[in-house]
């Protein structure tokens, strides 16, 4: 039997065929599993030597290797649960790019039933905005997940946490707006303009292709979101006075 | 300098209030080029440095020696950069 999990919306099927990968696989994505005969199909694999197909998606990360094709996708060589993690991230970002989707280097938080993104690369204060925020109002400290659907931008929780933590909510909240993280001595939020928004973020989406098309596609979505979602410049110290500015 | 002016094909780009936006997909590098550089992007595509020079200053109002060497000096940095190229002239 798969290990039948949904991340953003989309449904995977993992074929994992070690104990030693299936357990703390199952731990980890516990909060994600849903039932579901039509997931897309993961296998897992051991390495093995091939040359690439046509129309096929191919990336190495250290010696684990994903295959992605139109109706399934092979992760070769995976031999931990941080490398199936990192090529899960890779499919999803894939998977999620015709569908008006993306993975980005960010927090979000729930407050009022409305999700704030909080995006900035390592070291950015993704946690601590985490840390400062009410318990199970956190969506993800690490690693957001946004998608156009149903007429709006929505964020969803994702398993992807920062020190690998098992955690997340599987649930979509309608994005409120996106703030670009900066540490400084006091709480202000400074609106960007469309092209300063894009600028922001492009550094801290998670991409892996290296063709035009994607690129196109990705600057066509991200242009589409800063249209529809204010995006801003958020100064603040690591302290929770920054609710103070951002929900104003 | 009377080749045809290319923009790089292997770049994705993308048109932000009235200002260009341009990835290149092998290191997912970001330019961003300024109005008159935007300018160029637009309309420079197929074209010939002369016939560029005679839009732009047509619809500018500017000198043409002006204009040439604006435009000679901004397609060098474009060139540079490996946005924008200028083809060798055809022989004839």
């Amino acid at each position: 039997m798969p290990l039948q999990i949904s991340i953003g919306s989309v449904p995977l099927s993992l074929f994992i065929r070690e104990g030693t990968l299936l357990e703390p696989a199952s731990r980890r994505y516990r909060e994600f599993t849903h039932n579901s005969e039509n997931g897309f199909p993961v296998v897992l694999k051991k390495p093995e030597a091939r040359t690439q197909e046509d129309g096929e998606f191919s990336y190495l990360l250290d010696d684990a290797r994903l295959i992605l094709r139109s109706q399934d996708a092979e992760f070769h060589g995976v031999r931990h649960e941080y490398a199936l993690d990192s090529l899960l991230r890779i499919l999803l970002t894939m998977v999620l790019l015709p569908q008006r989707g993306f993975l980005l280097h960010g927090a979000t938080v729930v407050r009022d039933g409305r999700a704030y993104v909080f995006f900035g690369r390592s070291g950015a204060g993704k946690s601590t905005i985490a840390s400062l925020s009410p318990k199970g109002s956190v969506l993800t400290d690490e690693i957001s997940l946004l998608r156009y659907s149903n007429g709006c931008w929505q964020a969803h929780g994702t398993p992807f946490w920062g020190e690998f933590r098992a955690a997340g909510q599987n649930r979509l909240v309608p994005v409120a707006g996106l703030y670009s993280l900066k540490q400084a001595g006091e709480e202000r939020v400074e609106t960007l303009d469309e092209r300063q928004a894009l600028r922001a973020l492009l550094p801290c989406v998670l991409f892996f292709a290296n063709d035009k098309p994607a690129h196109e596609t990705l600057l066509r979505t991200l242009l589409g979101l800063v249209e529809q979602i204010p995006c801003h410049r958020l100064h603040f110290r690591r302290n929770a006075e920054f609710w103070r500015v951002v929900a104003a | 300098m009377n080749g045809q002016i290319t923009r790089n094909p292997k770049l994705a780009w993308r048109e932000v209030d009235g200002e260009m936006v341009i990835i290149s997909p092998e290191d997912s590098h970001v330019h961003e080029l300024n109005e008159t550089a935007s300018l160029v992007w637009k309309h420079a595509e197929g074209k010939t440095l002369e016939e560029l020079v005679e839009k732009i200053s047509a619809e500018y109002e500017v000198a043409r020696e002006t204009a040439r060497a604006d435009l000679e000096e901004l397609l060098a940095a474009l060139g540079e950069k490996q946005l924008m190229f200028v083809s060798p002239e055809a022989k004839g």
